[in-house]
Order: structure tokens, then C-alpha cells, then sequence
């Protein structure tokens, strides 16, 4: 069974119909944990992206020859193997920004995304759909994270990527950790009520 | 029910055990010491001693076990009034975390048989040991103050039966995975410096406990299996399990220290599962924006959890 | 049975290629990782040292590290200080042990290249050669004593303390007469916008300045921090204030007690407890490790 959608399509269908973030609702952790500020967003999303394309690729690339009965192991290992590598690339070269994620680079290999894409979608289809797959939902992901930092940043600090744009800091409040919660809450019910007026006014 | 009464015995069991030693000390003069409060030792003798020896600062020699060349300065000693009991005060704060020494110097030997009595006063094992759980519990709980396990968290809490299932699944492979995965630490990774393939060992563990108690349940008890098969699957989705055994192997836990964090963290999930659910079930009733029913509703609740687990930030109680 | 023989084989061939690619990362990524480490940990310390990109140190400028240790042979502590010999090769050090009360009790003198002193497996079997067994050794702490063309310049502590919830890890300079010149915090695992800002500007570097007299004694308030202290505190990032401004502001505070942070007030108390401990403790042994030095004539190069 091969997919009929473009390359472009499976990109766009990462980052908007099935975001991993405000869509599939999996890999909640680092949305709520460190996605203070955009910059976060974009390191982790970056790691998220490597794992996701990476392991896609040599699934695709092997999936024959996988043996059905230990399909999960291989997967597991596939992607624990490249979560290893990114985070010993990260630690050795970007050591701050290493830090400020601390143990969540590591806890890609519990995300529950990567497997059900090498599931749902690299273990049936060819290299390139696989690799433009996994690109659209590392991209995804990594917008999703980016648009949570973009809302904290900007009501905690006052701040995008670091360059003060509103002088004042409005509400401190979103830089604690804790409002991560509160943050992807009321973007996700905003992004519902908005998807609910549009269809209205399509239907109308 | 009688599961419940099982594991009140085994952990009576257990606290006596660890007990044990704490109670059977003490030889000699002194009959018991600890910190009192943050720049004091309480030090209680086995009879009433002699006021103008005891109760002079010239006799005590403090310091902290790593430092030993640094005393600590002594502001005052007071007995109390059977003059069993001593009080040692301290001009600056103790750092209550570190083992401190404390000798009594020129001691009229009549009283003891010799002239200087030295001994440590530390906190208790078992204190640290509870420390360490009630961290994981609920002052560092995974869910509200860790942001782990989110997917799985909000997936499962939906009605109370499912979080109990999820949560005592999820506990007993926590504990048997952080061990397997203690044991692998000591014994091959560090041994052999392969500390860089933890995550690989550690995922791997995990996988192994599940099929496991998989394989195990369904053969010997296929009721329990029914009840609490599904969740089996979901365990290996949920990031604390993970986390559990990279915090184990950071902080160089052994092995009661990795079964109390391994106990805290699965007991804090459960806790947390059991205590949204709840929310989430009386909430149904609620009339909750449109846009906002179902997971949108669900984070705002826990971030309200997670405010409240904010209070026990810092509390200490050992 | 053909079906586990194949699911054996594919599966070893699958671990042993992830093997591959771990080992194959781990080998080249360790060595820039231990690199970038070093590299990072001497910026921090030269900027607490008042360096930086703009003002490089001086190629006279030399960090010499001592090592304490203490020695336990049958309930005898004594402290054992590796520092490096002057005056020969560059990989002469010297254990020169004291008593607890300060008298000096023995000289070993041990090979050891600098690179190997920096691991602290390899300096540690040293040592152990060094003192011979029957005696057990401990690690307790390092100093790293600064010198401009031989003269001391500052000390640099690196040290841990309890937080508030668990441990807080800094690094201190001193100036000669135990002044602080600057306090950096390394790790902590305090609250993120309660304790967790005892890293900001404006609480870390209400230290610096603070002389040795006032830091003995010094304790937290609970007032509001005043803008001007707190700009003069921010200068660094914020630029807006000129080096003469801050330092006569810092004049004007540098008796008052530390002000605590917003909602925080039991870590800034632990921070300033901390730096107060380490600080009385280190001046009060290197006053004897100088006075045993300058007796037994051992040439060190600070």
C-alpha cells in the first residue's frame, strides 16, 4: 500500500491535519516542560526532527527484512540507538542549550509519536515518502513547540527569541513551568473554537 | 481487600527491618543523639551526668565529619532538668545533610572509665530513605512538578477504575524495571564504562519487564490479566518509566535508595492518575465551553493540581 | 525453530550495528564533550575574574590548582594539600601534610604530568603511591590559586551546599584578603522562578565586593532590592551604567546584608550560608597550608 499524497503534502500534513502536538495530542511533556521560550522549542524540535527522520529512514529502509514477530524491539532499538547519538552530539557540541532541556532529550525514546509513525507509516512505505513523512512530523512537532514558547515567551518576558519587543514583562506568570499546562489548555481551545467558527461559516 | 492487608504486612515488615539497627546502638555513656533543630545536637546520656562538666562548652569538640579540622563553635550547653539530657548550641546554622562528630574531652575518668567519648550524629537512614520516597511522591511527583508521563496521564484518567488499573500496573513494572535497570548499572555499565548506552539498556529493561509480566499474568492469573492487560501496553508509551532509571543511575542511588524513588514515582502517577480522574469525572456534569471539552479542559486542571503541588516545595520531614 | 534462529540472528545483527553507531558517536563525540567542558569551566572562571572577550586575560596570568585530601591512618586525620612544585619539571607535585591543628607533619613528593593531575581516578592512585598503604585517602576539595607573573591574584572555590531543596553548586573567586570578586552559580535544582533565580544578576552579584569582615557576619533581608543597587547589580548585561557609577554604588552596599529574593527567602538564605561557610573554611586552612609552606621552604609557584 503505497500513499498517493506529494512529498509536499506529507509535510504539510505533519505540521497542520495531524500535529503531533495540538492534533495527535502525544508528546505532551516537553510541551509543557520547556517550551518557556521559543528557542527551546526550536533545540528540541531539531533532536525530535533528527530521531524521527532518521529512524524512519532505516525502518523503511530494512522493513523486509524486519521479522514481523520482533517488529517493536527493532523499532525501539532503532530509535533508542539514534536518541543516544543525538543526545551525545548535543552534549558535546551545544552544552548549554544541552542543559536547559536537560533530561527531556533522552526521554524522546519514550515518545510515543516516533513508534506510531514507524508503525503506522515508514514500515509500509518506500524511503522517500518515509523520509518526507518523517520530516513533516518532526517540522510538526517542532511548530507546535515553537508556537507554545512563542505565547510564553512573549507574556512572560516580554521577549522573542531572546530580543525584547514589548519593554515590559505582562505576566510573569506564563514563565513558571507550571503554566505549561495552562498555555497548550487554552491554545487548544482556541484552536477548537476557531476550527468550529470556520466551518461554520464554510457550511453557511 | 486482602491484596491491601498483603502489603500492609509486607511493608510493616520492611520498616522493622530497616529499624532495626537504629534501635539496637548505643553503648557506653551515651544512650541516644540527633539534630534538634537547625544549630543544635541534642545528646541524651544514659544517667544523670555532672552539671559542671557536662554542661561546659570546653568539653565538646564538634565538627563535620569531612572537615575535621574546622571546629564548629559552640555558643552554649544546657542540661535540662533530670540532667539526662544535653543540649548543644551552636553559634552558626548546622548543615543537618552531612554526618557530624562530637567529642567530649577531659572527662574526669571516674565517671566513664576514660577521658574522651566520641561519636556520630547524622540523621537517620530510614529518614532518608522516606525522604526520598515522599520527594517522589509529592514534593518533585513526576506528573505535576516534572511534567513526565503527560500522554499517558491525560489518555488514562478519564474514569477512575482505568486510573487505578493504570497506575498499579504501571507501579509494579516501575519498581521491577528501576531495579533490574539498578542492578545493570552497578554490576556492567560502570563497571565497563558503557554509561552512554543507558538510554538503550534502560528502554530495553523496561521492554523486557512488560513482556514479562505480560507473559506471567496471563498464565497465572488471567482474571488480574483482563483487568489490567491493556495497560501493560501503554506503560512502555510513558516517559517516568524511563526517567526513573537516568535519575537512578545520575545520583549513584543504591539499591533501597532506586526502590524508594522507583515506589515514589509510581505511587505519584497513581496518586496523580486517581486524584484527575476523579476532577474528570465529576466534570462531565459540568458545563465547560464547547471549544474546551475533553483534553483543553483537562490541562487546565492539572495545571491547577500543579499549583497546589507547588505548596509542598521544599517541605522536609526528616 | 527455523523461525528463532532467524529472529536470533537478525536481532544480534541489529544490536551489533547499533552498537556500532553508538560506540562510533561515543568516540568522537567523548573527546569534544570533555573539551568543550574545560574550555567552558576556564571562561567561567576568568569571567568571574573580571575577564572576558572584550578584556582577554593576560598570556601572565596562570591558574595553579591544589587538591585537598584527607588521610586517615588508625583514627589520625591529617589533611593532605597536592600542590605543584615549583622550580623543576612541570610534573613535580608535592603532598605536603597537616595536622589538624596546623603543624606540619610530612613531604611526599610524586610524579605526575599535569593532564593526569586534572583526572581524578589517575591523581588519586598517585597520591595513594605517594603515601604508601596503610593509610586510606579521601578527596575533599579543590582550590585553584591565580597568579599574574607570580604574584597571587585571586582564589577560585568551587564548592557545593545545601539549597533549599536539594544542593546548590558554585564557583567563588576571592581576592587575597578573602574579599569576594565574584560568585557564579554551576548547578541547582531550586524552583524555576522562586529559588531557581539565585542565578540572576541581580541576586549573584550582590556578593562581589563584600570583604571578609562584613561577609562573616552577613545575613539576609527581607526589603525590596533599590534600583539603583539593582542596576548597578545589572550592569553587565544591561550596560547602562558606567564602571566608575557601579563601583561606587557597590562601595556604598558592600556592608549591607544580602536582600533576599521575592518569595525565595530560604534559598537566598542558604546561598549566602553557603558562601559564608566556604569562605571562612577555606581562609582559615590556607593560612596554615601558607605558614608550613614558607617553613619547610617548599617552592610552589604561587
Amino acid at each position: 500500500m503505497a500513499t498517493d499524497k506529494s512529498n509536499l503534502q506529507l509535510v504539510v500534513n505533519g505540521i497542520l491535519n495531524e500535529n503531533p502536538i495540538f492534533r495527535l495530542v502525544l508528546s505532551m511533556c516537553p510541551a509543557v516542560g520547556i517550551s518557556t521560550t521559543v528557542m527551546n522549542g526550536i533545540m528540541l524540535g531539531v533532536a525530535v526532527l533528527f530521531v524521527q527522520v532518521f529512524s524512519s529512514c532505516t525502518i523503511s529502509l530494512v522493513k523486509n527484512w524486519i521479522h514481523p514477530r520482533i517488529r517493536i524491539p527493532t523499532y525501539t532499538l532503532t530509535i533508542a540507538t539514534w536518541v543516544t547519538v543525538i543526545d551525545m552530539v548535543l552534549a558535546a557540541y551545544l552544552p548549554e542549550a544541552y542543559a536547559k532541556m536537560g533530561i527531556f532529550v533522552k526521554l524522546i525514546v519514550a515518545f510515543a509519536i516516533i513508534t506510531m509513525r514507524l508503525e503506522m507509516f515508514a514500515s509500509k512505505e518506500n524511503l522517500t515518502h518515509s523520509f518526507w513523512d518523517g520530516v513533516g512530523m518532526g517540522l510538526g512537532f517542532m511548530v507546535g513547540m515553537m508556537a507554545i514558547g512563542f505565547v510564553r515567551e512573549l507574556l512572560g518576558l516580554g521577549t522573542i527569541l531572546g530580543y525584547d519587543v514589548l519593554g515590559f514583562r505582562p505576566l510573569l506568570f506564563f514563565i513558571l513551568p507550571l503554566a505549561g499546562f495552562f498555555c497548550v489548555g487554552l491554545m487548544m481551545g482556541f484552536f477548537n473554537y476557531i476550527e468550529t467558527r470556520y466551518k461554520r461559516v464554510k457550511q453557511g | 481487600m486482602h491484596r491491601l492487608t498483603m502489603l500492609m504486612r509486607a511493608l510493616a515488615v520492611l520498616t522493622l527491618a530497616l529499624l532495626l539497627p537504629v534501635l539496637a546502638q548505643a553503648d557506653g555513656l551515651i544512650a541516644g543523639k540527633s539534630f534538634g533543630n537547625d544549630r543544635e545536637i541534642v545528646v541524651t546520656f544514659k544517667a544523670p551526668v555532672d552539671q559542671a562538666v557536662f554542661a561546659d562548652p570546653a568539653h565538646y569538640l564538634v565538627y563535620e565529619e569531612s572537615d575535621p579540622d574546622i571546629r564548629l563553635e559552640l555558643a552554649d550547653v544546657r542540661l535540662d532538668s533530670t540532667g539526662k539530657i544535653a543540649f548543644l548550641g551552636f553559634k552558626e546554622p548546622l548543615n543537618t545533610t552531612r554526618p557530624h562528630v562530637v567529642s567530649m574531652i577531659d572527662l574526669p575518668a571516674a565517671v566513664t572509665g576514660r577521658t574522651v567519648e566520641t561519636f556520630r550524629v547524622a540523621k537517620p537512614y530510614l529518614g532518608y530513605l522516606l525522604s526520598i520516597l515522599v520527594s517522589a511522591l509529592l514534593i518533585n511527583n513526576f506528573v505535576f512538578t516534572k511534567y513526565l508521563g503527560l500522554c499517558v496521564f491525560f489518555g488514562t484518567s478519564k474514569r477512575r477504575d482505568t486510573a487505578k488499573g493504570m497506575g498499579v500496573t504501571f507501579t509494579i513494572v516501575m519498581v521491577v524495571s528501576a531495579l533490574m535497570s539498578w542492578f545493570f548499572y552497578q554490576f556492567v555499565m560502570k563497571p565497563h564504562g558503557l554509561d552512554f548506552l543507558q538510554i538503550v539498556v534502560f528502554i530495553g529493561l523496561v521492554s523486557l519487564t512488560v513482556q514479562a509480566v505480560d507473559t506471567i499474568l496471563r498464565k497465572v492469573n488471567p482474571v488480574l490479566f483482563n483487568a489490567f492487560g491493556v495497560y501493560l501496553v501503554l506503560v512502555i508509551a510513558n516517559c517516568v518509566i524511563i526517567a526513573v532509571p537516568l535519575i537512578m543511575a545520575n545520583n549513584e542511588y543504591n539499591f533501597l535508595e532506586t526502590f524508594m524513588l522507583a515506589l515514589g514515582a509510581g505511587g505519584g502517577f497513581l496518586l496523580a492518575l486517581y486524584m484527575m480522574a476523579s476532577v474528570r469525572e465529576r466534570m462531565e456534569l459540568a458545563r465547560v465551553p464547547k471549544s474546551f471539552k475533553g483534553v483543553p479542559i483537562a490541562f487546565i486542571v492539572a495545571g491547577q493540581f500543579a499549583l497546589a503541588f507547588l505548596g509542598f516545595s521544599g517541605l522536609s520531614l526528616f | 525453530m527455523k523461525d528463532i534462529s532467524t529472529i536470533i540472528f537478525r536481532l544480534t545483527l541489529t544490536c551489533l550495528v547499533a552498537a556500532l553507531i553508538m560506540g562510533g558517536s561515543f568516540i568522537v563525540t567523548n573527546r569534544a564533550k570533555q573539551h568543550n567542558q574545560q574550555v567552558n569551566e576556564q571562561k567561567v572562571m576568568l569571567s568571574l575574574l573580571g575577564y572576558s572577550a572584550a578584556k582577554p586575560a593576560p598570556a601572565s596570568l596562570a591558574l595553579h590548582p591544589v587538591y585537598r585530601y584527607l588521610v586517615t591512618e588508625q583514627d589520625v586525620q591529617t589533611l593532605g594539600y597536592l600542590v605543584p612544585v615549583a622550580g623543576g619539571a612541570t610534573d613535580a607535585f608535592a603532598l605536603v601534610t597537616i595536622a589538624l591543628d596546623g603543624k606540619f607533619v610530612a613531604r611526599h613528593d610524586l610524579r605526575l604530568a599535569p593532564e593526569k593531575a586534572e583526572q581524578a581516578k589517575e591523581r588519586l592512585q598517585a597520591v595513594q603511591t605517594a603515601v604508601g598503604s596503610g593509610k586510606t585517602i579521601q578527596y575533599a576539595d579543590q582550590t585553584i590559586i591565580v597568579t599574574d607573573n607570580g604574584q597571587r591574584q585571586a582564589y577560585l572555590l568551587p564548592g557545593e551546599f545545601p539549597g533549599f531543596k536539594t544542593f546548590v553548586k558554585v564557583i567563588l573567586a576571592l581576592d587575597p584578603g578573602f574579599t569576594v570578586l565574584g560568585l557564579e552559580i554551576m548547578e541547582h535544582e531550586e524552583d524555576p522562578g522562586l529559588g531557581g533565580e539565585i542565578v540572576q544578576d541581580y541576586f549573584k552579584n550582590q556578593f562581589r565586593g563584600k570583604p571578609y569582615e562584613a561577609l562573616k557576619k552577613l545575613g539576609v533581608v527581607k526589603e525590596p532590592l533599590p534600583d539603583e543597587y539593582r542596576g548597578a547589580l545589572e550592569a553587565g548585561k544591561t550596560g547602562r551604567l558606567g564602571p566608575e557609577e557601579v563601583a561606587r554604588i557597590q562601595e556604598q552596599y558592600k556592608d549591607h546584608d544580602i536582600y533576599a529574593l521575592t518569595g525565595a527567602t530560604i534559598s537566598s538564605r542558604s546561598v549566602t550560608n553557603g558562601v559564608k561557610g566556604i569562605v571562612k573554611k577555606f581562609a582559615y586552612r590556607i593560612a596554615f597550608l601558607d605558614r608550613v609552606l614558607a617553613e619547610q621552604r617548599i617552592v610552589v609557584p604561587f
